[in-house]
């Protein structure tokens, strides 16, 4: 175990005067200047030194289990250290007069975050006393830091989503005057046929880009955004996918088939909606016209199993696993439709977020259908 | 085209790229445009002109188009706001339908599908206030609040209360999105306000007893991430079950 070692300069020569006080006024001291720690630095060097010019001890040392950090000040014999994360190890709590060692555990809520080794002569209380206070000074100092790095990442993911946003706007802008330009020459009529066809190019082709581009900034949405779970009812998210995308599978009929009308499992509603929006329009583009995709939820033990099938060409078993990985396509021919390459490894990462999985079986016989596994109390570390 | 003649359409957006788009086929098809490229000299143009709706963009320079919307609805409160938003910008959308807006248009979007929205909006500002309790009429769906009665194809629909209020709400708001906020405040109370899963199972029910394919509403429409709308008017394209009351809603 590798840990930083810190040598704390020797105390400030509060000792002098200090040393006729009872333990119970040291302490009080103590709690004082403790309340008064900048919590922008980590507390223990601070503390090791208002411990031994307080209360005198010849040496001092202090481990910060969390951050595997071992403050010493004084003379110590070499080893100290091994000896100060053995009294964490073993929770040992022992005043040695021989030695005149004083061991304690750091404890907060009860659990060892760390441990304290005293060389001097203390009344046991007051030793413990002393332990309590630095424990709870490290935890301060952890819970701050902890909010600290929670608001730092926030502030992140704000900065990435306000980039993004203009980014949107900045493609937005020309797409809609494209299409309205070209919508609008249609509208105004008088066009000759191959004008018309012309203008249908532009039109399709704006409409076309406009697509990718909500796809690409979604997937860039995704990848800045931090997983809020919250319980998702299954139903109304299917619902709400077939609504967005509701052009995209015109040519096609939608059939829902659930297990029970109130699925639910706790996960990341947008992200899971993002997951069963790219399955569909993936099915959307391949499907043969006029057949039916079907959208599904089944339960198995402990998770709940989404799946969209379709009747179309055949994905080949050699491309099952890659057919997940980013930006690849399938080089089959009937397999050319519009595409990025995508949307199924942002299925395939919003399903591994919540700790779930990712597969597509398809044959002639079967179809195609795509599976996700999904916990119903998510695991994903990420949540 | 007479119908457009009238109709004076004021332009807000930032971009002269698209009030140019706009302006020019709008014109051409017989409305007239007025263009601001800012909210500010949008609220100017209102107080000094007058117009039957307004485009205005969300994302703008200035006071922006949040703020130019809540100004314009006190300075006029019946006049036709439509809002320009984009995609995967929901919250914006729900955030402009509850400060008054009477809809969305996403960008981008066809001349067509613009043309469609302004002359809704203009049609249902017109249209007088109909008393409290007026039946209304949509396709095959049919609501008599009178005597809380619902009727599919001439038939009664059993609905419970809260089904019931949930589609007469959205039925008196008929082509316009109800923001699932609006919807729970106004059927369940303002503690309500964020229940949406609680709602969806309800609309759910709904669809079931009122539409022909519940997983393909015609009526009950799902606005992504915004709420529901009822549709003005449905197209009978496929054969319906011959329901001779349906026919008379045929849309021209």
């Amino acid at each position: 175990m590798n840990s930083e070692r810190y040598i704390v300069p020797a105390g400030n020569g509060r000792e002098s005067y200090l040393s006729d006080r009872s333990g119970a006024e040291k302490v009080r001291e103590l709690v004082e200047h403790a309340a008064e720690l900048d919590l922008h630095q980590k507390p223990g060097p601070a503390l090791a030194s208002l411990i031994q010019s307080i209360f005198g001890f010849e040496a001092v040392a202090i481990l910060d289990a969390d951050v595997n950090e071992v403050y010493q000040l004084g003379e110590w014999f070499p080893g100290v250290e091994e000896t100060v994360r053995n009294v964490f190890v073993f929770e040992t709590v022992r005043d040695d007069p021989e030695t005149g060692l004083i061991r304690r555990v750091l404890r907060v809520r009860n659990l060892p975050i760390g441990a304290l080794l005293l060389r001097g002569e203390a009344e046991e209380a007051i030793s413990s006393q002393i332990a309590a206070l630095i424990a709870i000074s490290f935890d301060r100092y952890h819970a701050f830091a902890n909010e600290m790095r929670m608001e730092s990442a926030k502030r992140a993911e704000q900065l990435r989503s306000t980039v993004l946003d203009s980014l949107a706007h900045a493609y937005k802008t020309p797409l809609t005057a494209i299409q309205a330009a070209a919508s609008g020459l249609k509208e105004m009529g008088n066009l000759s046929a191959a004008q018309g066809t012309m203008v249908s190019l532009i039109a399709e082709q704006a409409a076309q880009l406009n697509l990718l581009t909500t796809r690409l900034l979604r997937t860039a949405r995704l990848e800045a955004h931090s997983l809020h779970a919250e319980l998702v009812a299954i139903a109304p998210l299917i619902e709400d996918v077939i609504a967005a995308t509701r052009e995209q599978l015109a040519n096609m009929s939608i059939k829902v088939d659930l297990a029970r009308d109130d699925l639910s499992l706790m996960g990341d509603r947008s992200l899971l909606e993002a997951m069963l929006t790219h399955f569909v329009e993936n099915a959307g583009k391949y499907a043969d016209v006029g057949t039916t995709v079907t959208i599904g939820a089944a339960e198995r033990p402990g998770c709940i199993v989404l799946s969209v099938h379709n009747r179309g060409p055949v994905i080949p078993a050699a491309e099952h696993e890659r057919i997940f990985d980013r930006y690849f396509r399938s080089q089959t021919a009937e397999h050319l439709a519009p595409g990025t390459g995508i949307g199924l490894s942002v299925a395939k990462q919003a399903a591994l977020a919540h700790g779930g999985q990712v597969w597509v079986t398809s044959s002639e016989h079967e179809g195609t259908t795509f599976f996700a596994a999904l916990p119903v109390e998510s695991q994903g570390a990420a949540i | 085209m007479s119908e457009e003649k009238n109709i004076r359409v004021l332009l807000v957006d930032d971009e002269p790229a698209i009030r140019r788009a706009l302006k020019t086929p709008l014109q051409e098809l017989g409305f007239q445009a007025v263009e601001a490229s800012r909210g500010e000299e949008a609220l100017h143009l209102v107080r000094t002109d007058s117009f039957d709706v307004v485009l205005l963009d969300i994302n703008m320079p200035g006071i922006g188009g949040m703020q130019t919307l809540v100004r314009l609805r006190a300075l006029a409160p019946r006049l036709p706001i439509l809002m320009l938003t984009v995609r995967d910008e929901e919250h914006d959308k729900v955030e402009a339908l509850e400060k008054g807006a009477d809809d969305y248009i996403t960008k981008p979007f066809s001349i067509r599908e613009c043309i469609a929205r302004i002359r809704a909006a203009v049609r249902r500002s017109k249209t007088p206030e109909r008393s409290e309790d007026a039946p209304i009429a949509v396709g095959d769906i049919e609501i008599l609040p009178a005597r809380r009665i619902v009727k599919k194809a001439g038939e009664a629909v059993r609905l419970t209360p809260k089904e019931y209020e949930i589609l007469l709400y959205l039925m008196r708001n008929a082509g316009r999105a109800v923001t699932y906020g609006k919807l729970l405040t106004s059927v369940w109370g303002v503690e309500y306000r964020q229940e949406v899963d609680y709602l969806r199972t309800f609309v759910r029910q709904l669809r079931k007893k009122i539409e022909k394919d519940p997983s393909h509403p015609r009526y009950l429409l799902t606005d992504p991430c915004v709420g529901y709308r009822f549709a003005e008017e449905v197209a009978f394209a496929r054969g319906t079950n011959g329901a001779a009351a349906g026919d008379a809603w045929l849309p021209t």
